[in-house]
């Protein structure tokens, strides 16, 4: 049981050494709303990836139009 | 041969954790990072760069095939040679002294969202070879395309991000400075290698 407890603070004692050895981001008065937008994105971020590329997609269509074809010509042959 | 699986396995579950949990699996890889993650990696490339040179050359040409690989391989190499000397140069001058070994691990595996990139264009080159239309089918294609596209760049900035921030252990505006250092290097190597025809996209 000792020896347990022992080793779940070792873990814990390195982990938490692990954690603290960089130190928190902050941005002033904006560090909440960091927080906020990079949480999101600290596990399984594909979700926001895909909403922010749908609106990337959008914005370039009405930019470009149909050119978005003659772009996605160009990307394929550029492998 | 067992070592090499097991090598195998644990750099399977960092891309997966890099996949799924992104910034714990930078960390990760940042403290613990062992040389032979670079082995698989370098596998990595040469099965992709493999499948690349059949693709442009489109025929079983011994000499032609090896060629193309030559030069798509050394290209990628001179790539990932200059970002990292370049993100080595970068902490020095900022006055960060970081080993060169979490360097290299840490960038090679954003080789991953750039390879993945690569291989999805590759196979959809044969199976929907260019140009596309401005049918609805083919602006269909072009906006799923450019969706995918878009998602593994993102993918491909953060793990960028996140090797800078816990390689050098800098807070944000550090890091920007680091971006202004190593974006203009890495511009002009793209712009060598396209004058060059190794790679029009660059295989950062």
């Amino acid at each position: 049981m000792t020896y347990k407890a022992n080793a779940t603070y070792t873990n814990f004692l390195k982990r938490w050494e692990e954690v603290t050895n960089l130190p928190p981001q902050t941005l002033g008065p904006f560090t909440g709303m960091y927080k906020l937008l990079t949480g999101r994105f600290k596990v399984m971020p594909w979700p926001w990836f895909l909403v922010v590329s749908a609106v990337f997609v959008v914005v370039l269509y009405v930019i470009l139009g149909s050119a978005i074809a003659f772009l996605v010509t160009t990307l394929q042959k550029g492998f | 041969m067992t070592k090499l699986v097991a090598g195998g396995i644990v750099w399977s579950k960092t891309v997966a954790g890099l996949f799924i949990a992104p910034y714990e699996t930078s960390r990760r890889i940042a403290c613990k990072g062992k040389a032979f993650e670079l082995l698989f990696i370098g596998l990595m490339l040469v099965g992709y760069f493999g499948l690349a040179s059949l693709v442009k050359i489109a025929a079983f040409r011994p000499f032609l095939l090896s060629q193309q690989f030559f030069i798509l391989f050394s290209g990628a190499l001179c790539n990932i040679f200059v970002s990292v000397a370049t993100l080595w140069i970068a902490g020095r001058l900022i006055g960060v002294q970081a080993r060169i070994l979490p360097i290299c691990v840490s960038w090679a595996y954003t080789l991953v969202p750039t390879t993945a990139w690569f291989l999805m264009t590759s196979v959809l080159y044969v199976l929907f070879p260019p140009p596309r239309t401005t049918s609805v089918a083919g602006l269909a294609f072009s906006a799923v395309f450019i969706i995918v596209s878009a998602t593994l760049l993102w993918w491909k900035i953060m793990l960028s991000h996140l090797a800078i921030r816990f390689v050098f252990r800098i807070p944000l505006a550090t890091i920007l400075v680091v971006y202004a250092l190593f974006v203009p290097v890495l511009a002009f190597e793209s712009i060598v290698m396209y004058r060059l025809g190794v790679f029009k996209v660059p295989f950062l």
